[in-house]
């Protein structure tokens, strides 16, 4: 009953601020709890023209099919590479440029470098996917490159497996770099300046100065970000891997997503698509909680 | 109960009757509607003599090179076929008596376009069938290279236009596809309202047998041709090679390998081009002299066998390898698209094509004036015949189903129907009589120097007048041989190459048109697919060299593991029906 008369209470002092709630809840209800209901499908056979009460109910078979698949060993593994590439290069690589561009003094030469290095983040992927083929192809820039390094003769590097992780994670980091430096920059920027000029007084070097004041301040932004990161280890997006793998490359290039593609859009089995996104989400989930719950024990720094 | 709530159930009652009334008044204003059972509504009467009701015009139409104004639209607005010839062994039907088209309809229709024609709704031919059958259409084209998941998008939304042209890209396949209730089943509709296609498919035993299920259903309208269509892939060879090579035409292998090389020395830096949008390296044409088919085909009992688990294949595969490793192959032949291959046709490093002869007759004869001739498919020893998986089994074009939503099932079959009528198949092979064709002194339709096909005023080369004049592939009788403009320009020869290809090889091992049951299809396509993945991955690595030859005992085990077996007999069972129609 006290409870009850709390909220009462607090209703009628605060009902306007309900009301302005209700929206947002609507919101969720609809767009993120209700297509949840889709999630059975899962476990139906569906056809969309017969609808969902008359497809047949088929239980475990989609999940069965897809970990006995003879690929399925394959797709996870590359799925999980791909993404640990991406953890490794990709996510350190814009924290080191916000370091690097926050120690430059002239504003006009900053200004340059990272509008440079924003512009990428606009292309069209279709676009950035047909750059790298010219670059990569048998007299390209990187083929020749590549070729001058190790003083081996290569074809078109499409064509080998073993180039496929870095080209994927390199044009990744080429794109996106100076777009997610933004938020770290943002982190320093708010960061106490009396904290350097403590350390100026006590005749600290830049290099010291960057390890022990501004890391420190924005470890919560990249705690918080690998969280997430971790989080979406099993999802990558197919468009990308469609629009650069072939034959010669599926054992390093076919991921989960790629694969589902083939077989829910190609063939409409939409079933099995949502049977193997059910598991996906189930073991980001799993990763996103445990991340979460090593980084709280850790540093104090967590989602929740 | 109380008083509220009782007035706002009553509410509530009284406002879903109206709601019915309302729309059952909506369905009055339409005109009755035709029951769907076709046994219950009246037939129409089939007018025995319904040409009768034209004058011959064969007078004055035929070999007339300079037509007025007024015999012009005698032919293109009216209905009266009296002019053209029988050409073929059987007659094609002309019944018109159900056009016009009794009422004011339009039909949806989704289609992929072809690149060149983005808006269909604008096409010439069409605007004319529109205007002969009365019957309006609407085309709905999802955007060129994203065919497959609009159709996916489109299935799973539910909502269906009335027919869908490449019906077979449902899952599984027409028969799933009606199973699931998406198309209709039309074999009942078939005599009544398509007597045009009835007579036409009933004309041959071919055409009867490739254009019925195996259990004896009519689910679909088929693209069905006169004569069983000429082979239109192959080795192609530009004739400078071998004026500088001073080599015959190859025919086996080992004369292939001698030309290449020559090739090479006289300065083609990658003489063959091997890739292929048309399934990479497994184009059956080098791979079939072993035996290696690309996919299945039929062994000398009759039984169905899948071409890359074949005894040779490990030859065939080191062969590649070396022909790889020498140079004679072009770099890219794993990554190149189609664009890429045809720039590398065009230049100076490229001597021989594996490609389609109308094609090549535009992109190098016509394009860049490089002439070229064809050369069989290899053979492993000198006397033995050249072959092929290839056979055109008289099913051209492509198919079209009517979805569970049409409004109105009669005007799209009368519709469909009208492409396989006389009129409509002149005008759909043929276009418009007077500025893109003319007619001969034997009623033979035929592309006049001047015409629209060939002087574009838009200026546009023949590889798009022909779908822009024209149809190219549709649900039709598709007169390819005369009707090509690629073939039939003047000073063409790539019809004479299909048509010693088509004479010249075996097709004993060419597998017909079968179709699978709704359970079938799904563990077929299933199967089929990790099959192709793995037989794309292997033979691609161990030709580039990335891979032992050895690595196929590897491939092969994988492949029964895979369920090669399993595969194999749906197969066979479906021929074995196919066989039994």
């Amino acid at each position: 009953m006290r409870t009850g008369q709390i909220i009462k209470k607090d209703f009628r002092k605060n009902w306007f601020a309900y009301v302005l709630a209700v929206p947002v809840i609507v919101w969720f209800v609809v767009f993120c709890y209700g297509p949840m209901w889709g999630l059975l499908i899962a476990f139906k056979d569906f056809k969309p023209l017969l609808g969902f009460a008359n497809s047949d109910w088929v239980g475990l078979k989609h999940f069965v099919d897809f970990f006995q698949g003879p690929y399925f060993w394959r797709v996870v593994k590359n799925t999980l590479l791909l993404n640990v590439w991406g953890l490794a290069f990709g996510f350190t690589a814009p924290i080191i440029l916000a370091l690097m561009l926050n120690e430059i003094r002239d504003g006009k030469f900053k200004k340059v470098v990272q509008t440079v290095t924003y512009m990428p983040h606009f292309i069209s992927l279709v676009v950035v996917c047909g750059m790298i083929h010219i670059f990569t192809a048998d007299e390209g820039v990187i083929t020749q490159l590549v070729q001058l390094i190790t003083g081996k003769e290569y074809t078109s590097l499409l064509g080998y497996s073993s180039f496929f992780r870095p080209i994927y994670t390199f044009s990744d980091i080429w794109q996106t770099i100076g777009w997610s430096s933004i938020i770290y920059l943002a982190a320093m920027s708010s960061i106490d300046s009396t904290l350097y000029e403590a350390a100026d007084i006590d005749g600290i070097g830049r290099l010291k100065k960057m390890w022990h004041i501004t890391l420190p301040q924005i470890s919560p932004v990249i705690i918080i970000l690998f969280i997430f990161a971790v989080g979406g280890i099993m999802a990558s997006s197919y468009e990308k891997i469609i629009l650069l793998y072939n034959p010669l490359t599926y054992d390093r290039a076919d991921v989960i997503a790629s694969y589902v593609y083939r077989r829910g859009l190609r063939e409409a089995s939409l079933s099995y698509s949502t049977a193997v996104g059910l598991v996906s989400s189930l073991v980001n989930f799993a990763l996103l909680w445990v991340t979460n719950r090593i980084a709280s024990r850790k540093s104090d720094v967590s989602l929740w | 109960m109380g008083t509220t709530t009782k007035r706002l159930l009553n509410l509530l009652l009284v406002s879903v009757v109206a709601g019915s009334t309302l729309a059952a008044c909506s369905n009055n204003n339409n005109e009755p509607k035709e029951s769907a059972d076709p046994a219950a509504t009246t037939e129409s009467s089939d007018a025995p003599a319904e040409t009768a009701a034209f004058s011959d015009i064969s007078t004055t139409i035929r070999g007339n090179k300079a037509p007025t104004q007024e015999q012009m639209d005698e032919v293109n607005n009216t209905l009266n076929d009296t002019y053209l010839g029988d050409l073929y062994d059987e007659k094609i039907p002309s019944h018109y008596d159900a056009y016009p088209y009794k009422k004011d309809t339009t039909l949806d229709i989704w289609l992929p376009a072809d690149s060149q024609i983005p808006e269909m709704n604008n096409q010439v031919v069409q605007k004319q069938v529109e205007k002969l059958t009365g019957i309006k259409v609407n085309f709905i084209t999802p955007p060129v290279g994203q065919e497959a998941d609009a159709f996916t998008l489109m299935m799973s939304s539910g909502e269906l236009p009335d027919i869908v042209i490449e019906p077979e890209r449902y899952p599984g396949g027409l028969e799933a596809g009606v199973k699931d209730g998406a198309y209709l089943d039309l074999t009942d509709y078939m005599d009544k309202y398509a007597p045009n296609y009835s007579e036409w498919r009933n004309s041959d035993e071919t055409r009867r047998k490739t254009t019925v299920t195996d259990s004896g259903k009519l689910l679909g309208f088929y693209g069905i041709a006169p004569y069983s269509e000429w082979m239109w892939f192959g080795m192609l060879i530009k004739k400078e090679a071998l004026e500088k090579t001073g080599l015959e035409v190859p025919n086996t292998i080992d004369e292939w390998h001698t030309f290449l090389t020559k090739a090479k020395e006289v300065g083609y830096s990658e003489p063959l081009n091997y890739g292929s949008t048309y399934g990479q390296i497994f184009t059956g044409i080098i791979n079939g002299a072993y035996g290696v088919w690309d996919w299945t085909f039929m062994d000398a009992d009759g039984k169905v066998q899948w071409g890359p688990a074949q005894p040779k294949a490990k030859d065939y595969l080191a062969t590649m390898q070396q022909w790889n490793k020498e140079g004679l192959l072009n770099k890219d032949w794993a990554t190149a698209d189609f664009n890429q291959r045809m720039a590398s046709a065009i230049s100076d490093k490229t001597a021989v094509m594996m490609d389609s002869p109308d094609t090549m007759w535009s992109y190098w004869k016509q394009q860049n004036n490089i002439d070229f001739v064809g050369a069989l498919n290899p053979v492993l020893n000198a006397g033995d015949k050249s072959a092929t998986t290839y056979k055109n089994f008289k099913r051209t074009g492509r198919s079209a189903a009517i979805t569970t939503q049409a409004d109105d099932v009669e005007a799209a079959m009368r519709w469909l129907d009208f492409a396989y009528s006389k009129k409509g198949w002149e005008i759909l092979n043929y276009g418009e009589y007077g500025k893109v064709h003319l007619v001969d002194e034997t009623g033979k339709p035929y592309f006049q120097p001047d015409s629209y096909i060939y002087k574009d005023p838009d200026g546009q080369p023949v590889a798009t007048t022909l779908v822009k004049y024209r149809m190219h592939s549709w649900p039709d009788i598709r007169d390819e041989h005369n009707s090509n403009p690629l073939i039939v320009a003047e000073g063409s020869y790539s019809g004479d190459i299909r048509k010693t290809w088509t004479e010249n090889m075996d097709t004993s091992v060419a597998m017909p048109p079968i179709t699978f049951t709704t359970e079938e299809a799904s563990r077929e396509a299933e199967l089929g697919n990790q099959l192709s993945t793995l037989r794309n991955e292997y033979f691609a690595k161990i030709v580039k060299g990335q891979l032992p030859v050895d690595a196929y005992d590897k491939f092969l085990s994988e492949a029964k593991k895979m369920g090669l077996d399993e595969f194999l007999s749906i197969h066979q069972a479906a021929l074995d029906r196919y066989n039994a129609r």
